[in-house]
């Protein structure tokens, strides 16, 4: 990794995109303290980690690991009042007891690890990067695998998590799920490409663009796209019966560019702002990088 | 810190206690060490009415112990011979812990690489320091336990089956700096060389071979004690552990040097 700088707040829920092999998992590693960057420093809190202190700084933080990495012989509870202890949580019994009930796992509390579905395996591994109550989450593809109903029990979890002033930063590769629970995201492939929150970041992409349904008329769908280029509309395209363009200065634009139209025969039978997808975002601002 | 260790071995007892064959290795190299002597010294002789005191090199390295067992002096020639002997064979229980635990050891590193459960545990406070002296004393304990209750089952069996005064001329200074120190130090030596190899390598086994550096010097100790060539006097005796007190913590430091972080996480996926 390299060139990569970023800050994050309480209370945020911060996003790490990337290809395979792009440095997420590391950047995480290093942001728990788990290594150390060669170059470049991690800060919490005005403390930056080195090697005297990183044993102390992984007290304040939860880190849930690409594999859940569970002790197969050992029951639901062992695995996880043994990490309570670990973290030096002094209530460790009770913290046990209420992570197991929080990740609806008190039933199975008495099996062994190894009997546990693939989605009660990454609960539990979420209920140990937990149970200490740390002020940093790190999640590395926390919905992988998993169902749709628990996935959106960890999306519920990170909102809660973001609600309580915990910093959570997930990397994932489904850009889906993090446009919904992400205030910021940060695309990386070995060095940051780009940052902000997903709206900001369509808009540096693609601009704000306008999507115009129509009624088949007379008037050739083509014919239309041209009306539009000369009120000032750019990038427009065709895509059946709809148009889409870029407008610099939507709000005057949009009145203009709808008359015209209309005046060129047009029936429109919407007009809207269109929202790209954060994997368009991705996908381009990646094609941007990768030398044609 | 100590909170962290505690937590860590019971984690591991944990999983002997969920695998009851891996400490199997340690109950079998006791129960042999335990009955070849009695098959050897009792047995073999009452069936074949032979005397062990005949046989001219055990009589030449009983001449030779005396000098440093005095108690032999005060016995005859077969109690003598049995004494000489069953010491000699109190020293294969120092072997005992060091083939079990190492096996146990082993596997307590490259076991966690490869069940991938070594990056969680990497994400807690713990220090390389507390995890690696964690994996130690808790292969360490059960193969102690075993031998401890090895060792009083071969005492008990001498004041029965072996000649009057055997029992006492054997247990000695000798015998307690045997079993107490360079029994338990021979076994830390080789668990921490053993966890140094294996926090480096993928495989169990290649992380116990290292185990075969510390097990030879003791083989050759019995060997050499039973061939007349020397006998380990107390002072000497005093002087092995020692050195095997320094060379467990300077194996310590090593093994904290070689537990790359970064190497384990990123080469053992």
């Amino acid at each position: 990794m390299k060139d990569v700088s970023f800050e994050i707040q309480r209370g945020d829920v911060f996003g790490l995109l990337g290809p395979n092999g792009a440095g997420k998992t590391t950047t995480l590693r290093m942001i728990g303290g788990l290594i150390l960057p060669t170059g470049g420093h991690v800060t919490i809190d005005g403390t930056r980690i080195d090697r005297a202190n990183a044993d102390a700084i992984r007290r304040r933080i939860g880190f849930l690991t690409e594999t859940p990495g569970l002790w197969d012989h050992l029951t639901v509870t062992a695995n996880l009042s043994t990490y309570a202890k670990l973290f030096g949580v002094t209530q460790h019994v009770e913290a046990t007891e209420r992570m197991l009930r929080r990740f609806d796992l008190w039933d199975r509390r008495a099996d062994r690890a190894a009997t546990l579905s693939k989605g009660m395996k990454q609960k539990l591994a979420l209920a140990r990067a937990l149970v200490h109550d740390p002020e940093i989450v790190l999640l590395d593809e926390p919905t992988a695998n998993l169902d749709p109903q628990t996935a959106r029990g960890v999306r519920d979890l990170v909102g809660e998590l973001s609600g309580r002033g915990r910093a959570v930063i997930v990397s994932t590769h489904n850009l889906d799920e993090i446009e919904r629970i992400a205030t910021r995201v940060a695309l990386v492939s070995t060095s940051l490409i780009a940052i902000g929150e997903p709206k900001a970041l369509r808009r540096s992409v693609f601009g704000r663009r306008l999507r115009v349904t129509l009624a088949p008329t007379g008037s050739s769908v083509s014919d239309l796209a041209a009306v539009a280029a000369r009120q000032g509309a750019t990038d427009v395209t065709t895509d059946g019966n709809a148009l889409t363009m870029r407008l610099d200065d939507p709000d005057t634009q949009v009145p203009t560019i709808v008359a015209a139209l209309v005046g060129a025969g047009a029936a429109i039978r919407s007009a809207h702002d269109e929202e790209q997808s954060l994997e368009e975002v991705y996908i381009r601002l990646l094609a941007e990088r990768t030398p044609s | 810190m100590r909170a962290r260790i505690a937590a860590l071995m019971g984690k591991e007892f944990a999983e002997f206690r969920a695998s009851p064959s891996a400490i199997l290795p340690v109950i079998i190299v006791v129960l042999v060490t335990l009955t070849i002597p009695f098959i050897v010294l009792v047995a073999i002789p009452a069936m074949t009415g032979e005397n062990i005191a005949d046989d001219a090199a055990i009589g030449k390295a009983i001449e030779l112990a005396v000098k440093y067992m005095p108690a032999l002096g005060g016995l005859s020639r077969e109690a003598a011979a049995e004494a000489f002997l069953f010491q000699q064979f109190l020293l294969l229980f120092l072997l005992a812990p060091i083939v079990g635990a190492v096996s146990l050891a082993a596997y307590s590193v490259v076991g966690e690489k490869q069940g991938r459960t070594l990056e969680p545990l990497l994400t807690t406070p713990m220090t390389t320091a507390e995890i690696l002296i964690a994996k130690v004393l808790a292969s360490f304990a059960p193969a102690l336990a075993v031998e401890v209750i090895g060792v009083v089952a071969y005492l008990l069996l001498m004041s029965i089956f072996a000649e009057p005064g055997v029992l006492g001329a054997v247990l000695g200074m000798r015998t307690a700096i045997l079993l107490g120190l360079i029994g338990p130090l021979g076994a830390l030596v080789a668990l921490q060389a053993t966890i140094a190899v294996s926090s480096r390598v993928n495989d169990a086994r290649s992380a116990q071979q290292i185990a075969v550096l510390i097990v030879l010097p003791l083989v050759a100790m019995v060997v050499g004690q039973v061939a007349g060539a020397f006998i380990l006097t107390t002072v000497i005796l005093a002087g092995v552990a020692l050195v095997l007190a320094i060379l467990w913590l300077l194996l310590l430091l090593l093994s904290v040097a070689l537990f790359d972080r970064e190497t384990i996480l990123t080469r053992w996926r």
